[in-house]
């Protein structure tokens, strides 16, 4: 692959799947520093991780994948290498800051109680509940995590469950 | 409010909107983030590696100069420590987790690393400290059995004081490496071990 076809898909998927890198980023990471530290990295892996592309996956699965593992490597004292960085992205995340289609306030509420509620969940349950969340076929769950579509539905249930009691008040009926 | 309102809410949002992006720099800063990567690894090889193969240059660079057989000895110590090194980056390079495989794989991946790393510095009295202690040993004796004696100490007094003299300093620099590298193992790698196999426990 040249250098010009990567830099085509990565811009490619940035355009498409900017939304999918920054919830899991959010759903991993707590600070704004944080978010921004590991955005980055997702960003590093997803650039070296487009050689390997055949297109055998797709797009939302390949991307899935890099950012769960990217996140779950993750560390806060891989920051400092990073402190020189150019800025390349403003990227608010506090509440106030994401005008969306879903902007109305209980809705946005509602958002954000997911996010906190996600950050509370065993690290592989919060890459289920994010991926359920934006509508993943079992099928592809599975396959982003490299268990048995059985076992996706087993933990979804517990999920399901768990992230009713976080938000009990807000969905009683989750 | 059911699960399907609340997944229609969460797919409504669009967190991007909010982030603005200048993808000319952002490619620069990928493509520069790319070599910061590939070049910690480089000096990472260079640092441990390189010195192993420097010092291996010095002794015998010595031994051919003098003709001290010790030297050689002392140079194929630390040829010794630095092949071991070599090899096995390279057959961890081979088994380095790799982030678009499944989670459950390069979770597998990680752990088996982290293993390897904490089997490696558990260990280093036997693959680093005690090659370069040897090492040192005989290149201190060779050193004392080949200066020319003047004073009035014995050849076996002078062999016996510098030997006595690098135990003790190689004992404490050693010990200090090797207290370093176990609190690397119960601080940063345990912790990890740990983490990685809870995570491969709930995939389980």
């Amino acid at each position: 692959m040249t250098a010009e076809e990567q830099e085509t898909i990565f811009r490619r998927w940035l355009d498409r799947h900017i939304g999918l890198m920054l919830k899991v980023v959010r759903g991993c990471a707590v600070s704004p520093q944080d978010q921004d530290d590991l955005f980055q990295d997702v960003l590093l892996q997803i650039w070296l991780s487009i050689p390997a592309f055949r297109g055998e996956a797709k797009e939302t699965t390949w991307i899935y994948r890099v950012a769960f593992n990217t996140a779950l490597a993750w560390r806060r004292v891989e920051r400092r290498r990073r402190e020189k960085h150019e800025t390349f992205l403003k990227f608010d995340a506090s509440p106030q800051a994401q005008s969306n289609h879903a902007d109305s306030s209980p809705d946005r509420e509602i958002v954000e109680r997911l996010y906190a509620a996600i950050r509370e969940l065993p690290k592989v349950d919060a890459s289920l509940a994010l991926m359920h969340l934006d509508g993943l076929s079992y099928h592809e769950m599975a396959e982003v995590l490299g268990i048995s579509e059985n076992y996706v539905g087993v933990k979804l249930n517990r999920i399901r469950k768990q992230l009713a009691d976080q938000l009990k008040g807000a969905n009683n009926e989750l | 409010m059911n699960f399907e309102d609340l997944q229609k809410t969460w797919q409504s949002q669009d967190p991007g909107a909010k982030v603005t992006i200048d993808t000319d720099v952002l490619l620069k800063e990928v493509r520069r983030n790319q070599r910061h990567f590939w070049a910690g690894i480089f000096w990472r090889d260079v640092r441990e590696v390189g010195t192993a193969a420097f010092m291996t240059w010095v002794f015998l660079h010595l031994a051919i100069l003098s003709r001290v057989w010790s030297f050689y000895l002392s140079s194929f110590a630390f040829f010794g420590v630095g092949l071991f090194m070599l090899v096995d980056r390279w057959r961890q390079r081979r088994k380095r987790p790799v982030t678009n495989d499944p989670l459950r794989s390069c979770i597998e991946a990680s752990l088996i690393q982290v293993n390897h790393q904490i089997w490696l510095l558990k260990n280093v009295f036997w693959w680093y400290l005690l090659p370069l202690a040897i090492g040192t040993g005989i290149f201190v004796i060779g050193l004392a059995w080949n200066i020319p004696m003047e004073g009035r100490m014995s050849r076996m007094e002078l062999v016996c004081f510098l030997f006595g003299s690098a135990a003790i300093i190689c004992g404490f620099s050693f010990w200090f490496v090797y207290w370093l590298n176990q609190c690397a193992v119960r601080k940063s790698l345990e912790p990890r071990r740990q983490e990685l196999e809870t995570l491969l426990a709930s995939l389980q």
